[in-house]
């Protein structure tokens, strides 16, 4: 406990903070518009999915590390590092939810509890990602491919994704609740897979 | 003697490319050099021996921990010290507080200690006087060198370094050379370089490897060793020489199979590399 103590300011200082603040302005800006007229109050749900998207697109830049490298060897585990770096962005990440939930008009706001679990699993996706990223490349910033993937992928689940298993859905659609059952399972298959990703591997897989 | 580091089968592939291919070795205390041209393998077995990279296949133990295994690993990890080919950094941190932050993944808890201990580092690699400056600001041998201290710090009985010299100026290099030696008295080092003078000023062993194998292992005196009667003075390039190339006298400098009664030249430590590679050359091609 007291090398996380001793961790905390420095790894402050590491996280791109930058970047995670222009992607929550986005996303607040984004969710603004659903102050700006009727019609824009009736897409609250879709303008708030993009403030989700454009937030988890800065997260995914959250395991960044241009000293990667320098410190490989060391023997603070990886998953301690991950875990130190997602806890501390994590209080940003809830203040800037509570800001934007609170930006859209109470009578148009979608209900919390699903559209949270919306903006979390986005948020567990984009760090995942990264913990992948990290995982089975070399780079050292693997935050912008990331993100591509990020968006690409949120644009093709909106174009191609099945109805029957759809995840984007209004909120009147008598879909809502299955389309949140299947939130979930999404949300705990990315807190699996980023908990694997996290782990540093001792033996690569044998191809001879 | 008690080997540091010691090394059986390591194999390790990229898609088809045998990065490492059935490597076996023994480290000593002292500076072992690690020669090879661009894609031999070296900086994939710095990485394995750092336990930065798993390998495929093989087993080795540092220190009398074996890395196979999560505790061995962090056991290893406790005692190492790594320079990667291209260290990166934070750029804002100044070079104490990256030293610093090393420390501590280094789990050096006891700030007093620790910062004596970076103070220490930064005086040895000779940045004491600009230990409050930000990374962004020092130029690229002091990066290297705040890479070093990084390295340095913990007092590691196995060090690692991957091509340390590179981009610097003689001065530096110079300089990196008193590091590496001193840095060498009463420990382990595995310094990989494509600079033979640095071997033959730096290293009591030398590694060879091409194609992700080890063509030689020995001492510098032995490597040398190898082109004794391969290396000839000539007024023409001799057609016949694996290398050969105009000295400043004036006259040709020539490696391979000298022609009988060729004027015989004192070899190098970079005549016995030369043909080293040459020979392991032609085993793959056979």
């Amino acid at each position: 406990m007291p090398l996380t103590r001793q961790l905390v300011l420095p790894v402050h200082r590491t996280l791109p903070w930058g970047v995670v603040g222009m992607a929550g302005v986005a996303g607040l800006l984004l969710t603004a518009l659903t102050r700006t007229g009727e019609s824009a109050e009736r897409l609250s749900a879709y303008l708030l999915r993009a403030a989700i998207l454009a937030f988890a697109v800065g997260l995914a830049f959250l395991l960044d590390d241009p000293a990667r490298h320098t410190t490989a060897a060391v023997p603070t585990p990886r998953p301690v590092r991950i875990a130190l770096r997602v806890a501390l962005a994590a209080p940003a990440a809830a203040a800037w939810w509570t800001a934007a939930l609170l930006l859209v008009p109470p009578g148009v706001r979608p209900p919390v509890g699903d559209i949270t679990l919306e903006a979390g699993a986005a948020c567990v996706l984009a760090v995942t990602g990264a913990a992948a990223g990290v995982r089975f490349t070399e780079v050292a910033r693997p935050g912008l491919p990331v993100a591509g993937g990020l968006l690409t992928t949120a644009v093709l689940v909106m174009l191609f994704w099945p109805g029957r298993w759809a995840l984007f859905v209004p909120v009147e659609d008598e879909r809502w609740a299955a389309a949140h059952d299947r939130w979930g399972v999404v949300l705990a298959g990315a807190v699996i897979l980023g908990a694997v990703c996290a782990v540093e591997p001792l033996r690569r897989r044998v191809r001879f | 003697m008690t080997p540091t580091v010691s090394a059986s089968g390591l194999s390790l592939r990229y898609g088809g490319t045998r990065a490492l291919d059935d490597v076996s070795l023994r480290l000593t205390p002292g500076v072992t050099g690690l020669l090879g041209p661009n894609g031999a393998g070296k900086t994939t077995l710095l990485r394995v021996l750092a336990t930065a990279l798993p390998a495929d296949r093989g087993a080795f133990t540092v220190l009398g921990h074996d890395p196979g295994t999560a505790r061995g690993r962090q056991e290893v990890r406790r005692r190492l010290g790594y320079l990667p080919q291209t260290p990166g950094f934070h750029p804002d941190f100044t070079a104490f507080e990256f030293v610093d932050y090393v420390a501590i993944l280094k789990e050096m808890t006891d700030r007093g200690v620790r910062h004596r201990e970076v103070r220490r580092v930064l005086d040895e690699v000779g940045l004491a006087d600009v230990r409050g400056k930000r990374i962004r600001k020092l130029s690229g041998g002091m990066r290297q060198r705040v890479a070093l201290g990084a390295a340095l710090v913990g007092e590691p009985g196995f060090l690692v370094l991957d091509e340390p010299t590179v981009g610097l100026d003689p001065e530096q290099r110079m300089r990196f050379r008193e590091l590496i030696a001193g840095a060498g008295e009463g420990r382990t080092v595995l310094l990989s370089t494509h600079q033979t003078e640095d071997v033959a000023m730096l290293c009591h062993r030398v590694i060879v490897m091409a194609a992700g194998r080890v063509r030689f292992e020995g001492t510098p005196a032995e490597l040398t060793a190898r082109a004794a009667g391969r290396v000839w003075s000539s007024t023409e390039r001799d057609p016949g020489a694996k290398a050969g190339w105009r000295t400043g006298t004036g006259t040709f400098r020539n490696v391979g199979a000298p022609p009988p009664g060729a004027e015989l030249l004192e070899p190098t430590l970079e005549d016995g590399y030369l043909l080293t590679l040459d020979d392991a050359g032609a085993e793959v091609a056979a």
